[in-house]
């Protein structure tokens, strides 16, 4: 992804919802993609896909896969590709889902719009799909409506859903965020087996700055529609370099360890009508100086960069200094 | 009842009837199932669970907005089951609800200045320029802009409103608050504000907390002491760090091996125990321990006999016939 910006036209000006996002996915590579509410995760993932239903949408930048631009592609040609190289699994797994058609004959769908398959082969290979995610009894399994199955069995079908056409990127969207903490580690352990055996790429969307540590190789901070830090997993989360990373890291209250006061970040979130044409995060950055009124480009490292205008030598005096996790 | 305990549950039970039918009559689902548990004066007492496991509902039962099936809720020594609506008042004033959804739980409709004088209002309580200084006054201790006074709910952020939520349950000076689930809807740097905000109203105004919520470090982060419940029990009960550190039901043990964690250490991680299967229906409990069906450590007893919440060491209590982790606790003590 090159340089992708998302805007939409509104009553109350123009919100910018992306704002010059880049990043590469590897092969088997799972990269995490983390912000707070509102940061434009989700606008980037469909925007990409070309799933964004809105007239007053405007889309700009490069997309390829497999060095292919699939950013403006027709509606039949994205299609295919949707479901196919591609497979999604949204948050809430019933978006995903239709409530008046078995599971099974979803499946089947799914997998005979992408291949040349009967009917009864198809049944087959979804109830295979279905037992290779973890679901008991797939058989008679296939015959049952979505709303005859938990939440964390319903995420687990449009899991096998996605799997079906052996996609080369799986994109998730917050896929543990509505469910239990036991029921998040049924779904992060199955992905994590599934990614290893059908050797797919994973881009997975959240919040929580945990799953992406339990999960991903390569991390993407973003704030305001923008990337603020993009590193290895380890080293983000260890060796932090942007401000708003520090707060976000040190806000989380930590199940494993003791926690001190908690470090907060002051003010809100940016409005996405009136982001700050300097960087982002000044309004709420206890370091700023002049010079951030104007807009950080990335820099860094060549794999760890970030959008900050601190100097390494001020980074490391921070660092020496401040109680905060995520930069200590 | 013993000064230091300001609210005592003894076997609390709240059924409802539920949608399943076993032979035509309709089964009960038993959202809580015989809780016992003591809130100190001054301190939290955090319950952490599931989706479903009963937290709402046992909230609910402890300060009397839902009439209990069974059991005793002592405040400050005096039984409130049985108490008549009239009786109930003055103690249901001493106790106040923080609630989850900060957009549902605010009327749109009402000035947030308003919002907050309700209470005082409908109590009685000072004339009406008194209760306008006292708004003002909780505005300004939960960190909001009193000049904000009369704007709609719809015109603040998740946070303020928790904000707002949280200043009127302060309004009538109560000395048990207990917050559900407070921060959940929130994100995770405005969390970190309430929850600060919270920690220093407790020490100002020497509150007593029942802090319910499903996020196990959101639960450690504020807990003196924690409950943990599953199936409408409360399955371990103990001081926050010890129960943290060396989880004595298998329940606990394995929901605590899979919270993801930072990893920003070079510690080893803890070993994950993922439970297979989903909580079971509460309207077809299991028989023997409700968790067996789930349990690693199951064996033949626990699916006929359901293990007692004993005090297995000083102030720690669990319900399991298999406790995990005993050998370290009693090295520890
Ligand atoms: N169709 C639309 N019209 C106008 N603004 C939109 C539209 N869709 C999204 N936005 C705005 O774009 C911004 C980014 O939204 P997005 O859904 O990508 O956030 P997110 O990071 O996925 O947040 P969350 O964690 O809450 O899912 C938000 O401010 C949102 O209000
Ligand atoms: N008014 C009601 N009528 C019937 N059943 C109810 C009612 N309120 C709750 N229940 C049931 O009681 C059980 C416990 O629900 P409760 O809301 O207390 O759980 P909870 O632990 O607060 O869950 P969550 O984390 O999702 O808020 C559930 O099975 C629920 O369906
Ligand atoms: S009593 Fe038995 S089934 Fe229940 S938690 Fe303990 S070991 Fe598991
Ligand atoms: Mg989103
Ligand atoms: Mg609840």
């Amino acid at each position: 992804m090159r340089d992708l910006s998302v805007s939409f036209a509104t009553r109350q000006g123009v919100v910018q919802a992306v704002d010059g996002l880049s990043f590469d996915v590897g092969a088997k590579e799972v990269l995490g993609i983390v912000g707070e509410s509102g940061s434009g995760k989700s606008v980037a993932m469909y925007s990409m896909l070309g799933l964004v239903r809105d007239a007053n949408v405007s889309i700009s930048g490069s997309v390829r896969f497999e060095g292919r631009e699939i950013l403006g592609l027709s509606d039949t040609e994205m299609q295919s590709v949707r479901g196919g190289e591609i497979g999604m699994i949204f948050q809430d797994p019933m978006t995903a889902l239709t409530p008046v058609y078995t599971v099974g004959w979803q499946i089947v769908e799914q997998l005979r719009a992408h291949n040349d398959m009967t009917k009864k082969q198809a049944y087959v290979r979804a109830a295979e799909l279905l037992a290779e995610v973890g679901i008991p009894d797939p058989k008679s399994r296939v015959k049952h409506y979505p709303h005859e199955f938990s939440g964390g069995m319903r995420q687990r079908v449009v899991i096998a859903m996605a799997l079906s056409c052996n996609p080369k990127l799986l994109i998730a969207d917050e896929p543990t965020t509505a469910l239990d903490v036991t029921t998040q580690a049924q779904i992060l352990d199955l992905m994590g087996r599934l990614q290893a055996t059908h050797g797919s790429s994973i881009v997975i969307i959240t919040h929580d700055m945990g799953v992406i540590a339990e999960i991903a190789h390569r991390v993407v901070v973003m704030y305001a529609g923008r990337p603020a830090e993009i590193g290895p997993e380890v080293e983000v989360v260890r060796a932090a370099r942007h401000p708003y990373t520090w707060g976000l890291l040190g806000a989380v209250p930590r199940a494993d360890v003791k926690s001190r006061r908690l470090v907060t970040i002051p003010g809100n979130a940016v409005s996405p009508l009136d982001v700050p044409t300097g960087c982002a995060f000044a309004p709420r950055c206890q370091y700023r100086m002049e010079i951030c009124d104007q807009r950080p480009a990335l820099r860094g490292a060549n794999d760890h960069v970030d959008a900050c205008w601190l100097s390494d030598e001020q980074r490391l005096a921070i660092r020496s200094t401040a109680t905060q996790r995520g930069a200590s | 009842m013993s000064d230091d305990v300001l609210l005592r549950a003894t076997d609390v039970v709240k059924n409802f009837a539920s949608r399943r039918k076993v032979n035509g009559i309709r089964t009960l689902n038993t959202a809580v199932a015989g809780v016992s548990l003591e809130v100190k004066r001054g301190e939290t007492l955090g319950i952490v669970g599931e989706s479903g496991c009963g937290k709402s509902t046992l909230a609910r039962c402890l300060v009397q907005l839902l009439p209990v099936t069974s059991g005793s809720v002592e405040f400050n020594g005096v039984e409130l089951t049985t108490l008549s609506r009239r009786k109930l008042r003055p103690h249901r004033r001493q106790m106040q609800l923080v609630f989850q959804d900060p957009y549902a739980s605010l009327n749109p409709r009402r000035t947030v200045g308003d919002i907050v004088a309700d209470p005082m209002r409908i109590n009685k309580i000072g004339s009406d320029a008194e209760i306008a200084s006292r708004v003002r006054q909780l505005f300004e201790t939960v960190g909001l802009d009193p000049s904000s006074l009369r704007r709609y709910p719809h015109e603040f952020s998740g946070g303020q409103r928790q904000r707002i939520g949280i200043a009127r349950s302060l309004s009538l000076n109560p000395s048990l608050v207990v917050a559900d689930e407070p921060v959940s809807a929130l994100d995770v740097s405005v969390q970190a504000q309430v929850l600060n905000l919270m920690t220093d109203l407790q020490d100002e105004f020497n509150l007593t907390y029942l802090f319910i919520a499903h996020d196990l470090g959101v639960v450690r982060h504020v807990s003196d002491r924690v409950g943990v419940m599953y199936l409408g029990e409360i399955v371990e009960l103990g001081e926050a760090e010890a129960l943290y550190e060396t989880p004595l039901h298998p329940y606990t043990e394995a929901l605590l091996s899979v919270v993801p964690e930072l990893n920003d250490t070079d510690a080893p991680r803890r070993e994950r125990i993922i439970i297979s299967g989903d909580v079971p229906d509460p309207s077809d409990r299991p028989t023997g321990c409700s968790f067996h069906p789930r349990c690693p450590a199951a064996t033949e007893i626990c699916t006929s006999e359901k293990p007692a919440f004993v005090e297995l060491r000083p102030g720690r209590f669990v319900a399991c016939h298999h406790p995990r982790n005993t050998d370290s606790v009693a090295s520890t003590n």
